[in-house]
């Protein structure tokens, strides 16, 4: 009987408990919106701030732990460098994947129709290829991400898999002006170990230093230093969570971590714990955070990260608010029908267990149909704003089935307390 | 008011006070309705002004130097800064770079306000503690590493000149003088004796520098002279910042000042993103919030039809239904909009003041395009089922049940 | 002139014949109770009477005017200025109180007159109820305040549909006396019904069946 008296409500009833239905759904799909974008909008804003640059810098040891490390006789290893095919390790460290790009970059000073000028070989969008205990590891990298604030004046971006050989050089644009060269022109710079002639394939205005600089592919300063395979420094880019007190502790030393504590730390990609694993990977080269670009990216994200969940927290008591509004006075409404029930008998607990049963499955089908409304939109904003899917979290499914059943529960109360306050007579005399 | 408008406003008023329950229910869903309106709407336009002051943490977007081959006076300088506005200043510190040798090793001092230096460098990471006066200095880590110093330490720099017939010996307190055997030139080996008050950790070429007092580094190279560089921080849109570049380059003439596009570049692309995504959130939330009002309101006028039907059998005429149900309506999204923009606007502040801590902006335009907009929005929500149900045949509602 | 006459009046709604060519004249000042088991027609034939539907086809003629062919707008209009209802289940505003509810009637035909609203109430016996909500009257009560609205613009007919049906008897005969002290005054009432209790106090009962008028005869128990 109860199971028919239910299916009588729907058959009957199926307007209002389609309405109800369709502003749980509406809630849900607001929840399972918000609480997926919020979750996910560290990750994203975080890839936006890698146009700010490198984060870490990898620089080789100090001499004095190179010489420990090394035998200084070892004539071979030039202290103020680094081996350029060991920079593929960083591509097998445990935080490899949030690794966005690297480069090496050497730089040295040679002479340029006379007068004194910076030249910086790096890679551009470098094919790299490495192979650890069996598996190959490869991928384009180069400064072109690591220097994205640069307007190109003039011809373009060196694309160094294209082009043939390695004599191009890109020219800042101060530098450019001084000495009247613009893409396409050949500029011969002399260096201590002999002169380079380069072709220059683009003019950039980076409004720093820079400006004054030429880049070059590195195998030219190469040349021109003597110091074949070796770099001087790398700049990472790297997404990183914002550091909190674990990560200060760590950062002081993080032998003083406790053992729990350090596998939390080594596995949260904190700046300091990917520093300590670029060291780990390549023991003769000392990793640190940029502390103008790691810093800030911390304090954004949070102040993001906090502004999201401020507004989640909004929508949703919003979305609560609608939602069990709707259930009371759904089940309002149907006072005369229940106290009709009651009328003929029905003891004080069976109405509420009607009612919320039928309250329910209305709930759950909207819930149910609101998750996936709420899908769709945040991948609509993942797409608008950051050109790329949001994902999903399992999570957030529990957060909402949990608030939704919640939000039905306590909308039904008043209506439910009124219910049992009811006189049959009352009602069924009343006006309706 | 003759008696006809009289009784219109007494069943108007009876509805909203006696349907307490059912009004208080439509009028929660409008208020929520318009305080997320009011309220994401305020954070939507002051996100951009509260995020750029936290962008600030990128240090200085905006540095001057000569314009020649000279330094950046002090005129230049107070006239340069004087052209920002205030609210928009973060700070400015200027500096001086001068060679110098510690512990017979070549570095560069760096001549700096102390005071102001953390506005243009927040993200700068000091053990120990800042300089607080002359004979006192901040020791870059990479600086410190090579010469082996730590905090507490006392460190000399080094200067040495020539003795001329011009050089005023009294003005030095610490010197040695030596002649160069060769030579026979007089030479004087200034020394200035400064304490480590702290190690400097940036990631970058910082690291390389000592800090010291302007005063210091003048006594120490017995010139007074302009600063090489001066970093200023503006909380402002790169477009914004293009326009104070291009007034103080044609104004100031010993000034020439630069965008660090590292920095405003960046933050621009970012903070579009953010706002676009706050803009985008706030869209979707009102969107599907109006819906919920609306399926409210929709809920509200839906369980009257029965009222709606008696009354066309009292002989009233469709629109004066209508006008009776759209103002009751009407007037609940007034009342809702007012709450709801009020409760908004505190709410909006709330946020500020845990995110950003710093109040919002009180935009006045919000509050009246909140309540039209819960006018509206309740009047449509109204509207559509008050025509569906005049358009009943009242003997068939009458009849119903 | 006769107050209203149906003339071959049929009601199609698809193959079903709610009314089929009836035939009915009320005199003014007359008491007509409409009889028959539910699904006869009284229903279809009350609301053309009370003007809030129109004719398949034939004429209804109420005070010299034929009305069905009237639009929709001028029907309402018609309505509300020559007919009373009083309907079984009251039909009260619930947020209204008794004088208000009976001041909507007025609203919508002319002025609303506190006074007249009153001495309204009067008439049906709840002048000390007149600011009781809908919800704090007895079921009796309310039907009163249904009557003094459907009095209260001086209708040229009272119409009534089951107006006992969700009754007691005690309420039953208070409804029943009005309609009497009504009649007296020289009103004109057709009371659609299917309680004989109630048809039997009427003038002249009507019987309908299958939407056929099957008898109209004067009732001879009828009392004055």
């Amino acid at each position: 009987m109860f199971f028919r008296m239910i299916r009588g409500t729907f058959a009957r009833q199926w307007k209002k408990m389609l309405m109800i239905a369709l502003t749980v759904a509406l809630g849900a799909s607001i929840a399972t919106a918000m609480l997926n974008v919020m979750l996910d909008v560290g990750d994203k804003i975080n890839e936006e701030l890698k146009t700010y640059g490198s984060n870490i810098t990898v620089i080789p040891q100090s001499e004095a732990v190179m010489n420990k490390l090394y035998d200084v006789e070892n004539d071979e290893i030039k202290a103020e460098y680094i081996q350029e095919e060991k920079l593929g390790e960083l591509m097998t460290i445990f935080w490899a994947n949030n690794i966005t790009d690297f480069a090496p970059l050497t730089d040295t000073t040679v002479t340029l129709n006379g007068s004194d000028v910076r030249l910086i070989g790096s890679w551009f969008d470098h094919h790299l290829e490495f192979v650890k205990k069996g598996t190959t590891y490869q991928r384009d990298t180069g400064i072109i991400n690591l220097r994205s604030w640069w307007d190109i004046t003039d011809g373009k971006w060196m694309d160094e898999q294209k082009l043939d050989g390695d004599k191009y050089a890109m020219i800042g644009a101060e530098l450019a002006k001084e000495k009247n060269l613009s893409a396409g022109n050949k500029i011969t710079v002399n260096g201590e170990k002999g002169a380079e002639e380069l072709t220059i394939v683009g003019v950039y205005e980076s409004g720093d230093d820079e400006d004054q600089c030429i880049y070059t592919t590195l195998p030219v300063v190469q040349r021109l230093t003597d110091s074949s395979g070796l770099f001087k420094k790398a700049e990472v880019s790297a997404i990183t969570s914002p550091d909190d007190e674990l990560a200060v502790k760590a950062a002081k030393n993080p032998s003083l971590l406790s053992g729990d504590e350090y596998d939390l730390w080594y596995c949260t990609a904190y700046v300091s714990s990917i520093c300590f694993q670029i060291q780990e990977a390549i023991p003769e080269a000392s990793a640190a955070a940029v502390r103008q670009i790691a810093d800030s990216e911390g304090k954004i994200l949070e102040k993001t990260e906090l502004l999201m969940s401020l507004i989640t927290l909004m929508s949703l008591i919003g979305a609560t608010l609608g939602i069990s509004n709707l259930v009371t006075s759904g089940v309002m409404e149907r006072s005369a029908e229940l106290a009709l029930l009651k009328a003929v008998g029905a003891a004080n607990s069976q109405i509420p267990r009607l009612v919320l049963t039928e309250i329910m499955i209305t709930s759950v089908i909207g819930a149910a149909a609101g998750y996936f409304i709420g899908y769709a939109f945040a991948q609509i904003i993942g797409h608008t704003v950051f050109s790329s899917s949001i994902e999903m979290s399992g999570i957030v499914a529990l957060i909402v089935a949990v608030l939704i059943i919640a939000v039905t529960l306590v909308g039904c109360i008043p209506a439910i307390r009124m219910l049992l306050r009811l006189r049959p007579s009352e009602v069924l005399h009343g006006a309706h | 008011m003759n008696k006809k408008q009289r009784m219109f406003i007494r069943m108007v008023v009876a509805s909203l006070i006696r349907r307490r329950s059912r009004m208080i229910v439509a009028l929660l869903a409008i208020v929520v309705g318009a305080t997320i309106l009011s309220g994401l709407g305020m954070i939507y336009y002051d996100v951009p002004r509260q995020m750029s002051a936290q962008f600030r943490s990128y240090g200085a977007n905006i540095i001057f130097t000569p314009s020649g081959d000279g330094y950046v006076s002090e005129e230049d300088l107070d006239q340069g800064v004087s052209i920002f506005k205030k609210e928009e200043l973060e700070g400015f510190t200027p500096y001086r770079y001068e060679n110098s040798n510690i512990h017979n090793l070549p570095v560069t001092l760096a001549g700096t306000d102390f005071d102001s230096v953390m506005k243009t460098s927040p993200y700068w990471h000091i053990s120990g503690r800042l300089p607080m006066g002359d004979g006192e200095t901040l020791v870059g880590a990479k600086a410190a590493e090579k010469l082996g110093l730590d905090i507490g330490d006392s460190v000399s720099a080094q200067n040495s000149f020539m003795i001329t017939e011009d050089t005023d010996l009294t003005k030095i307190p610490d010197y040695e003088i030596y002649t160069d055997p060769e030579t026979g030139e007089k030479y004087c080996d200034h020394l200035l004796e400064m304490q480590v008050t702290g190690i400097l950790e940036t990631g970058g070429p910082e690291e390389e520098y000592i800090y010291t007092t302007f005063h210091d580094i003048s006594s120490l190279t017995l010139s007074e002279r302009g600063y090489d560089i001066v970093e200023v921080s503006v909380a402002a849109m790169q477009d914004r910042l293009k326009d104070y570049i291009k007034t103080i380059n044609s104004n100031v003439s010993g000034i020439s000042s630069k965008l660090v596009k590292r920095v405003t570049a960046s933050e621009s692309t970012v903070l579009t993103k953010l706002e676009s995504l706050v803009f985008i959130v706030t869209l979707v939330v009102l969107a599907l919030t109006m819906i919920c009002v609306a399926t409210t309101m929709t809920a509200v006028i839906a369980e009257r039809r029965r009222e709606i039907g008696l009354r066309k059998a009292l002989g009233a005429l469709n629109s004066s239904i209508i006008a009776e149900f759209m103002s009751e309506g009407l007037l609940l999204g007034g009342v809702g909009g007012i709450i709801g923009a009020v409760l908004g606007y505190f709410f909006a502040d709330v946020v500020s003041m845990n995110v950003f801590s710093s109040s919002i902006t009180f935009r006045p335009l919000l509050i009246p395009i909140t309540i039209a907009a819960s006018v509206l929005v309740t009047g449509l929500a109204c509207l559509i089922p008050i025509r569906s149900a005049v358009d009943v045949d009242p003997a068939l509602v009458l009849k119903g049940e | 002139m006769s107050l209203l006459e149906l003339k071959d009046v049929s009601k199609v709604y698809g193959e079903l014949h709610a009314l089929d060519k009836a035939n009915l004249t009320v005199e003014k000042g007359e008491w007509i109770a409409i009889m028959g088991p539910s699904g006869s027609g009284k229903s279809t034939m009350m609301n053309i009477i009370g003007c809030m539907d129109r004719p398949t086809s034939g004429q209804v003629i109420f005070d010299g005017r034929d009305i069905s062919k009237e639009s929709r707008k001028k029907l309402t209009e018609f309505h509300r200025d020559k007919i009373g209802l009083v309907f079984q289940q009251f039909h009260l505003i619930n947020y209204l109180n008794a004088v208000e509810n009976v001041m909507v009637a007025q609203y919508y035909h002319s002025m609303p007159d506190e006074k007249e609203a009153l001495e309204a109430l009067e008439r049906v016996g709840l002048k000390d109820r007149a600011r009781h909500l809908p919800s704090q009257l007895s079921g009796g009560e309310q039907q009163r305040v249904c009557i003094a609205r459907a009095l209260i613009n001086s209708p040229q007919l009272i119409l009534a549909d089951e107006p006992t049906g969700n009754l007691d008897e005690a309420n039953e005969n208070i409804v029943l006396d009005i309609f009497k002290q009504l009649h007296k005054e020289g009103t004109s009432l057709v009371v659609v019904t299917h309680d004989p209790e109630v048809g039997e106090v009427a003038q002249r009962i009507v019987r309908l069946e299958h939407g056929k008028i099957v008898s109209d005869k004067k009732n001879e128990n009828f009392t004055e």
